[in-house]
């Protein structure tokens, strides 16, 4: 009933979903897959018009709570909003099942690649991966190997991108094991959730999000050095490492530190003497034995990676390999995400761990490859071509709705230096019902799950879903115009 | 905990009372010159005086327009190359509190972040000129409502003793700075009370949002004498400048004991040094010697006990002594240079005019 005794017109009332692609509420206009039915009826009760208010609330929430990230060019002290859709993505607890093992198998798979190519590289020596293309990466520090870091684990989070494919099946786009961003959103997200839409929210049987700081904070110091043993009057200790306020994370920086307890670092504020790490506080220098670093591996270390550069800690490569401190994510994971390493994460997991994937992946093109490099050179307007270390959706195209001369441009890297990108078909993303300042309309989505490995590996159930907010667009990134959707991980009793 | 983040702690709240100082001081001023005793041509020059700004004043918005009420308000209240206007001291305390986001409580950043979203609104310049009066007792509750949630949400240790700190050295550097601009004004040593001179007391215990204490203590006319010694040293005003040296001094304490400190610093020293002086000082003795001497002293040693501050624990220089709390005599061989070329305080320290 409203006040006015206008009928209430039902949120999904004139909601299509996209033809050839997977939606994720709707099987055909009008009718919802059976196990979003209860969702779509609650929010169909809220209402068109009492809905868009909402959206508002959680908008200014949003601004006022200062969940930003920082842009070079705004007038408002650099920070912009990062939009978020009030309409939530849900994965039920079967299907969460599968993404959770399947995820945890590809990061122990990864991991262990990590340990042996940076020791001794039997995956190449049998020739499971050619040695060139993984010595090639970028990211592969030769000077490290031999130094192998505390537990031997090198990835202590992972974000890895998911994307559903028109049958509905979860597929991996993506691996970032080297500072994977975005799960302050999750939790940020939950919270305005709650308050803006509590009456759905308490409908479905929700799996909390809250821990992953707690269990990072463990993730980080069971991962300490056992080199340095901590006393009880020096217990281990743990800091943040930022880039600083200008990075575009560094809320998410900040908001980790302060979830976990432990201090947000500068460069700046940390120095190495004798090999160990030292806080400089307002008591003196304090050592330092964990360090979670949001900042890339060339701005680390001045002394190991660019004596040219003022940034990051003298020095501290050197602590690192001395085993007196230790570094979340290690250095060097950037070969594990490199995207010509990517096509070759299913052979690893058969390699290191004589098991299937669980999670399937997208089809790509190795342009070191000739006969892979004549294909996509002749069908560059169905593919998306890729920088293999590339992230942002930067650097990056998308064939099928590029200019004749962006497709130019293309051709002429790809033959200049084909080791440097990858091709893969374009995948109908799903896409999901979103508010587009009037009315609903489905828009494409992906999930970026986290994943955390100390002495054991956990999941966080749900990830950051972003969406892409322009018609037809299929990038999802923040940079690139993105929103991002709360996601619901269902418990299995529903 | 991290001297960088110390800092931001200090001027955090040391912008927060600034910005508060500055809505007093606009909204009282504008009452003031509406009394026909004014100067005319002069009626903002004393306030402008007090802030240090008389030079960029008179290049950015001119000499000749110290009788402009909406020129001088603007200035005080938005221009942003006022690096002291409420607009200028809100932006700075937001931006360290950004940069201390994760030591702060999440209560003290909405609150402040709303505030400046306000600020910077629509609805903020609407009221600016629609009710203006209002507008500045805003800012001031926006202020008191920060500190205030502060104390309440904080732990009560050495973020916040660091924070409190720089609100109690700000405000006796503010008492001081508003005393010395009326001094000038009444011309120096003062003999015979005149009604006229009397009026001026007044309105100085105005400014310092001292009158209703004042009257509480005295319960008797104010005359210059009684004045400068309930703003000087009346040991229970908040504003009076030995009371805020005093807190000082005891949240330094704390500090020291919480860092393990094994010799007093420098900054404790130069403050007790301060506080035993103006406990002792004889009224007399000080409008004989000249106000405008001892207000001088006031604040110099502000500036100087912050200098010390920045050696002590704020900014300690590149390559410290790795056992911690080095004794005070070592420290004080290391560089005299205030100003440090490294953080960000230096560029904040200037703006204390």
């Amino acid at each position: 009933m409203t006040i006015s005794g206008v009928p209430k017109l039902p949120l999904f009332a004139d909601y299509r979903p996209l033809p050839g692609t997977y939606d994720e509420f709707f099987e055909a206009p009008g009718q919802p897959r059976s196990n979003m039915a209860q969702l779509v009826r609650a929010l169909d009760k809220v209402g068109q018009r009492e809905f868009q208010k909402r959206q508002e609330l959680a908008n200014s929430a949003f601004l006022n709570a200062g969940v930003t990230f920082s842009v070079y060019s705004d007038e408002r002290g650099g920070e912009r909003v990062f939009p978020f859709d009030l309409i939530p993505r849900v994965i039920t607890a079967e299907e969460w099942d599968r993404v959770e093992r399947g995820l945890a198998q590809r990061v122990t798979a990864l991991n262990l690649f990590l340990r042996d190519v940076y020791g001794p590289q039997k995956i190449l020596s049998e020739d499971i991966l050619p040695a060139r293309l993984v010595l090639g990466s970028s990211g592969y520090l030769e000077r490290l190997r031999g130094v192998a870091p505390p537990g031997g684990v090198y990835i202590h989070v992972a974000g890895i991108d998911l994307i559903r494919s028109p049958s509905g099946e979860f597929l991996v786009l993506e691996d970032n094991v080297r500072t994977p961003s975005g799960v302050s959103y999750v939790l940020e997200n939950r919270g305005v959730m709650k308050r803006a839409l509590p009456s759905v929210f308490k409908k479905l049987n929700v799996r909390s999000v809250d821990d992953y700081p707690t269990v990072l904070r463990d993730t980080l110091l069971e991962s300490a050095p056992s080199a340095s043993p901590p006393s009880p009057d020096s217990p281990v200790r743990a800091v943040v490492l930022t880039p600083g306020p200008f990075n575009s994370a560094y809320f998410e920086h900040s908001f980790l530190a302060g979830r976990m307890g432990c201090e947000l670092a500068y460069a700046s504020d940390l120095f190495v003497r004798d090999r160990k790490v030292y806080l400089k506080t307002t008591a003196g220098p304090q050592q330092i034995h964990v360090i979670y670093r949001r900042i890339d591996d060339a701005f680390l270390d001045p002394e190991f990676f660019r004596p040219d550069s003022l940034l990051g800690v003298a020095g501290l490569v050197s602590a690192y390999a001395a085993g007196n401190v230790t570094l979340a994510n290690a250095l060097g994971n950037g070969v594990a995400d490199d995207k010509a390493v990517y096509p070759y994460v299913p052979d690893m997991i058969r390699f290191y761990l004589s098991e299937e994937p669980i999670i399937g992946q997208v089809q790509t093109y190795n342009l070191s490859r000739k006969q892979d490099l004549e294909y996509a050179l002749g069908h560059l307007n169905e593919l998306v071509v890729k920088a293999v270390d590339g992230s942002g959706g930067y650097g990056m195209l998308m064939g099928p709705t590029a200019s004749e001369s962006e497709i130019a441009e293309f051709r002429a890297k790809l033959e200049e230096n084909p080791r440097g990108y990858i091709a893969q078909p374009r995948v109908e993303l799903s896409a999901a019902p979103t508010w587009c300042e009037t009315e609903l309309a489905p828009r494409r989505v992906d999930l970026r799950p986290f994943v955390l490995t100390g002495k054991k590996t956990w999941v966080l159930p749900g990830g950051l879903c972003r969406v892409a907010l322009e018609k037809n667009s299929y990038v999802v990134n923040s940079s690139q115009g993105g929103g991002s959707k709360d996601t619901w991980v269902l418990g299995a009793s529903t | 905990m991290i001297s960088r983040v110390a800092d931001s702690c200090f001027w955090l709240f040391r912008y927060m009372e600034r910005a508060e100082s500055c809505a007093r001081l606009a909204a009282t001023n504008r009452m003031l010159v509406l009394d026909a005793e004014h100067d005319r041509a002069e009626r903002w020059k004393p306030v402008i005086v007090v802030l240090g700004e008389q030079a960029r004043f008179e290049e950015l918005v001119g000499q000749e327009r110290y009788h402009d009420d909406d020129d001088a308000e603007e200035y005080l209240t938005w221009n942003q190359k006022n690096p002291v206007s409420i607009r200028s001291s809100l932006y700075w305390a937001r931006e360290n509190a950004r940069q201390i986001r994760e030591v702060i409580s999440r209560e003290m950043w909405e609150t402040l972040n709303t505030s400046w979203q306000w600020l910077t609104s629509k609805a903020a310049q609407r009221e600016y000129r629609g009710d203006r009066s209002q507008f500045y007792r805003r800012i001031r509750s926006l202020c008191a409502e920060f500190g205030g949630i502060s104390e309440s949400t904080m732990l009560h240790e050495e973020p916040l003793d660091f924070m409190l700190l720089g609100t109690v050295l700000e405000r006796a550097n503010q008492t001081a700075r508003l005393m010395d601009v009326k001094h000038h004004r009444l011309g120096g040593r003062e003999t015979l009370e005149t009604p006229w001179q009397s009026a001026q007391w007044v309105s100085q215990l105005k400014l310092c949002a001292a009158e209703e204490s004042f009257l509480k203590r005295h319960r008797a006319a104010p005359t210059g004498r009684r004045v400068v010694e309930f703003l000087l040293r009346d040991p229970s005003f908040p504003r009076s400048v030995l009371h805020c040296f005093e807190r000082a001094e005891l949240l330094l304490r704390r500090i020291e004991a919480a860092t393990a400190r094994v010799a007093a610093t420098d900054s404790l020293k130069a403050l007790q040094t301060m506080v035993a002086h103006l406990r002792q000082a004889k009224i007399s003795d000080v409008l004989h010697a000249g106000l405008h001497e001892e207000l001088t002293r006031v604040v110099d040693t502000t500036a100087l006990v912050c200098d010390h501050l920045q050696r002590d624990f704020l900014n300690p220089i590149d390559a410290p002594e790795l056992e911690p709390a080095a004794p005070a005599a070592a420290r004080q061989s290391q560089s005299q240079s205030t100003s440090s070329s490294s953080s960000s305080s230096s560029e904040q320290s200037q703006s204390q005019g």
